[in-house]
C-alpha cells in the first residue's frame, strides 16, 4: 500500500498539493494536462524530488527523508532511460535482485531476441519493453511510470496498453501510471485520478469518473463536450428533469433540489442518432428503463472523422443547442450523415448527469 | 492561396557568398600555417635533432613533460568533483563559482604568477610553512606543478562540466531507482558516457600546461621547462637557437589535436 498525507511542494509559479491519495495492490491512473502536477507526484514518490510538507508511506515504512536508491519505487520514464553504453542485457542485469531474472522477464516482456543490443539500435516499443524488464528486474515495492507510452506510434502504443494492462495484474504492488491520454489513463487503470493544478479533481473508477465527472474541467479533459448550464425545473415522482434554455430533458441523477442551477453533462458516447422516420428503432435496454428516453429532433451541422468513430455535432430543432454524439461507422453509413441530415437524437436519462454548480 | 516566388534568386546566382567566406578565411588560414610550415621547414632534422641531445634541452623537455602530465593530474583530481558539482549545481552560485573557475582563462599568465607569488612566494606564510618542510614552492618543480596547474586546470572543469551535462539525469534518477548508491551511478552510469569529454578537457589541460610561460617564469625560472629554454636561448643565443625547441612543442600541439580529434568529441569545435 502506498500512501501520500497532505503531500505539498511549490515551485516558483506552481502549486504541488496537498495531496491525499491511498495506492494498494492497484493501477492508478493519473491523469492531467501538462503542468498539472504528474510528474511532480512521481518525482516526490521517487524521491528525485522533496516535498514542503506531507508524508510518503509505502506498505508501511515511511518514506520520508530517504534517498531515492533506498525508496524500492521502480521508475520507468517516458524515453526509457536505458543506459546507453549497456547492452539490453546489461541494462536488464543492472539491478536485478537475482540474475536469473534477466531471462524470466525477458521472455515475459518478449525481448529475449533482443538482449544483446544497444538501446540506440532499439524501437521506441522496444525500449520501453527493455526500461520495464529493467525495472521489474530490481523487483521494486511500488511501480511508478511517467508517460512510458507516450512516444510511442499509435498501433505499437495500444498493443503495449494491452499488455500492459494484464502485466499490471500480475504485479502484486501499487502502482502509479500517469498520462495525459485519457483512453490509456482509462485502459490500464483500475482507478483513476485527474489532476488539475497541483491537486486531485477527482479520483474514482475509470468508469464512474468518466461518466459522472464531477466538474466541468474532468467532464472536458474526459472528451466530453457536452456540457450546458441547466436549471432543475420539475420534479415530481422521482422523476427529475433539467432546462437547458428551452430544451427539457428527463434525468435518473436526482441529488438536486428544484430550482438548482447545475451544469448538464452528456458523455458523446452516451449520445445516439437515429433515424427520424423509424419511431420504433431504439434499444431494448432503452425501452426497459424506468423512464423513458429523451428524444429530439436535430440537423447535422457538421462531422469529423477520427478513425474509428466519427464526432456528430448536432443542433436541436428549435433551440440553440448543439450536441455532439459519437457515431460508430455502420451507424454513419446507414444514417446517410452529412451537413443537414435530419435525425432523432436519443439521450437515455441515466446517461444526463448533473454537476453542481453552474461553472467550475 | 498563398503568392508563389521563385526560389532562385538572379543576384544570389551571380555572387557565390559562401566562397568569398571561404577565400577571406582563407587569408587566416595562411597566416596559422606558412610561418608554421617556415619554422619547421626553415630546421634540418640534423639540426634538431643535435640540439635535441643536449643536456638543457633534454633537461627542459623532461622537467616540461612530467610537471604537465602532474598538473594534468592534479587538476583532473580537483577539478572533476567540482566539474560534477557544477553540472548537478542550478542557480545563481553555479553562475558564480563558473565565473570563477574561468578566472585564470582570461588572466594575463604573467598576472597569475604574480598573483600566485603573494600566496606561495618567498617570504609568504604558505611559501614561508613549506620551506620550512623542506619544499620550495618557488625555483622548483612544484612550483612549475603549481603555475601549470593555475592556467590549466581550468580547461579540465569547463570541458568535463559540459561532458556531465551531456549525461542525462534521468539515467542517473533510473540508476538510483534501482537501488545503486550515488557513488556507484558515478561510476557505473555518468562517468563511462561523460569521460570522452573528461578525456578531452584533461588533454586541453595538459597542452596548455606545457605550453605554459608567463606564470611559470614568474614562479619557477628553475628547473626550466620548454617554454623558458626556448625563452632563454632566444635572449642569450638567438632566434635560431630557439627553434629546435619550438619544433618539439609544435609536435606537442599537433598531437593534442590528433588525441582530441580520435576522442571524437573535441571541446573546441
Amino acid at each position: 500500500m502506498l500512501e501520500l498525507t497532505a503531500l505539498s511542494k511549490s515551485y516558483a509559479g506552481f502549486e504541488f498539493g496537498p495531496v491525499d491519495l491511498a495506492v494498494g495492490s492497484e493501477v492508478l491512473s493519473v491523469l492531467g494536462p501538462s503542468g498539472s502536477g504528474k510528474t511532480t507526484l512521481l518525482s516526490l514518490i521517487a524521491g528525485t524530488v522533496r516535498p514542503d510538507a506531507g508524508s510518503i508511506s509505502l506498505d508501511g515504512r515511511p518514506l520520508d527523508g530517504r534517498s531515492v536508491e533506498e525508496r524500492r519505487t521502480g521508475l520507468v520514464f517516458q524515453d526509457g532511460a536505458l543506459f546507453p553504453h549497456m547492452t539490453a542485457r546489461e541494462n536488464v542485469a543492472y539491478g536485478a535482485t537475482d540474475p536469473g531474472r534477466v531471462e524470466e522477464l525477458a521472455a515475459l516482456l518478449e525481448i529475449a531476441d533482443l538482449l544483446d543490443r544497444r538501446p540506440p539500435t532499439l524501437s521506441g516499443g522496444e525500449r520501453q519493453r527493455v526500461a520495464l524488464a529493467r525495472t521489474l528486474a530490481a523487483d521494486p515495492d511500488a511501480l511508478l511510470l511517467d508517460e512510458p507510452l507516450s512516444s510511442l506510434d499509435a498501433p505499437i502504443r495500444r498493443r503495449l496498453r494491452g499488455e500492459l494492462r494484464s502485466l499490471f495484474a500480475s504485479l502484486d504492488v501499487p502502482v502509479v501510471y500517469v498520462t495525459h491520454d485519457q483512453r490509456t489513463a482509462t485502459a490500464v487503470g483500475d482507478r483513476l485520478a485527474v489532476f488539475r493544478d497541483g491537486v486531485v479533481e477527482q479520483v474514482g473508477s475509470p468508469s464512474a469518473v468518466l461518466d459522472r465527472p464531477e466538474s466541468r474541467f474532468v467532464a472536458r479533459f474526459t472528451g466530453n463536450e457536452n456540457l450546458f448550464e441547466a436549471t432543475v425545473a420539475r420534479r415530481s415522482g422521482g422523476a427529475t428533469a433539467v432546462r437547458i434554455g428551452e430544451v427539457a430533458l428527463r434525468t435518473t441523477d436526482d441529488d438536486v433540489a428544484d430550482g438548482d442551477a447545475v451544469t448538464a453533462c452528456i458523455h458523446p458516447s452516451r449520445v445516439r442518432l437515429r433515424d427520424p422516420d423509424d419511431p420504433g428503432a431504439g434499444d431494448p435496454a432503452d425501452r426497459a428503463a424506468p423512464h423513458g428516453d429523451n428524444t429530439l429532433p436535430g440537423t447535422v451541422g457538421h462531422w469529423l472523422n477520427e478513425g474509428t468513430e466519427y464526432r456528430v455535432a448536432v443542433d436541436v430543432e428549435g433551440a440553440p443547442l448543439t450536441l455532439t454524439a459519437t457515431v460508430r461507422p455502420p451507424t454513419f453509413e446507414r444514417l446517410a450523415i452529412d451537413p443537414g441530415t435530419e435525425v432523432r437524437i436519443v439521450v437515455p436519462p441515466a446517461s444526463v448527469h448533473l454537476i453542481r454548480g453552474p461553472s467550475g | 492561396m498563398l503568392p508563389t516566388r521563385s526560389r532562385t534568386d538572379a543576384a544570389v546566382d551571380r555572387f557565390d557568398w559562401l566562397s568569398v567566406a571561404f577565400l577571406l578565411g582563407a587569408v587566416l588560414l595562411c597566416y596559422y600555417l606558412v610561418p608554421l610550415f617556415s619554422l619547421v621547414a626553415a630546421q634540418p632534422p640534423g639540426a634538431v635533432l643535435d640540439r635535441l641531445r643536449t643536456p638543457v634541452v633534454v633537461s627542459a623537455a623532461t622537467t616540461s613533460l612530467t610537471a604537465a602530465l602532474a598538473s594534468a593530474a592534479v587538476a583532473t583530481a580537483f577539478g572533476l568533483p567540482l566539474a560534477y558539482w557544477l553540472a548537478r549545481t542550478d542557480g545563481r552560485v553555479e553562475t558564480l563559482v563558473t565565473a570563477v573557475v574561468l578566472l585564470p582563462l582570461v588572466l594575463p599568465p604573467i598576472v597569475s604568477g604574480m598573483v600566485l607569488l603573494t600566496v606561495v612566494g618567498p617570504g609568504t606564510l604558505l611559501g614561508g610553512l613549506a620551506a620550512a618542510g623542506g619544499v620550495s614552492l618557488t625555483r622548483s618543480f612544484a612550483g612549475v606543478v603549481l603555475a601549470q596547474t593555475f592556467v590549466a586546470s581550468p580547461f579540465v572543469v569547463v570541458t568535463a562540466k559540459a561532458a556531465f551535462e551531456g549525461v542525462d539525469r534521468s539515467l542517473e534518477y533510473a540508476s538510483r531507482s534501482l537501488g545503486k548508491s550515488r557513488l556507484a551511478t558515478f561510476r557505473r552510469v555518468t562517468l563511462p558516457l561523460a569521460w570522452p569529454g573528461i578525456l578531452a578537457g584533461i588533454t586541453l589541460a595538459f597542452a596548455r600546461a606545457i605550453g605554459e610561460f608567463g606564470a611559470t617564469i614568474m614562479l619557477a625560472y628553475y628547473p626550466r621547462t620548454m617554454p623558458v629554454q626556448i625563452w632563454v636561448s632566444f635572449t642569450t643565443l638567438g632566434l635560431e637557437n630557439a627553434f629546435p625547441v619550438a619544433v618539439i612543442l609544435v609536435g606537442v600541439a599537433v598531437a593534442t589535436l590528433i588525441v582530441l580529434d580520435a576522442l571524437g568529441t573535441n571541446p573546441l569545435e
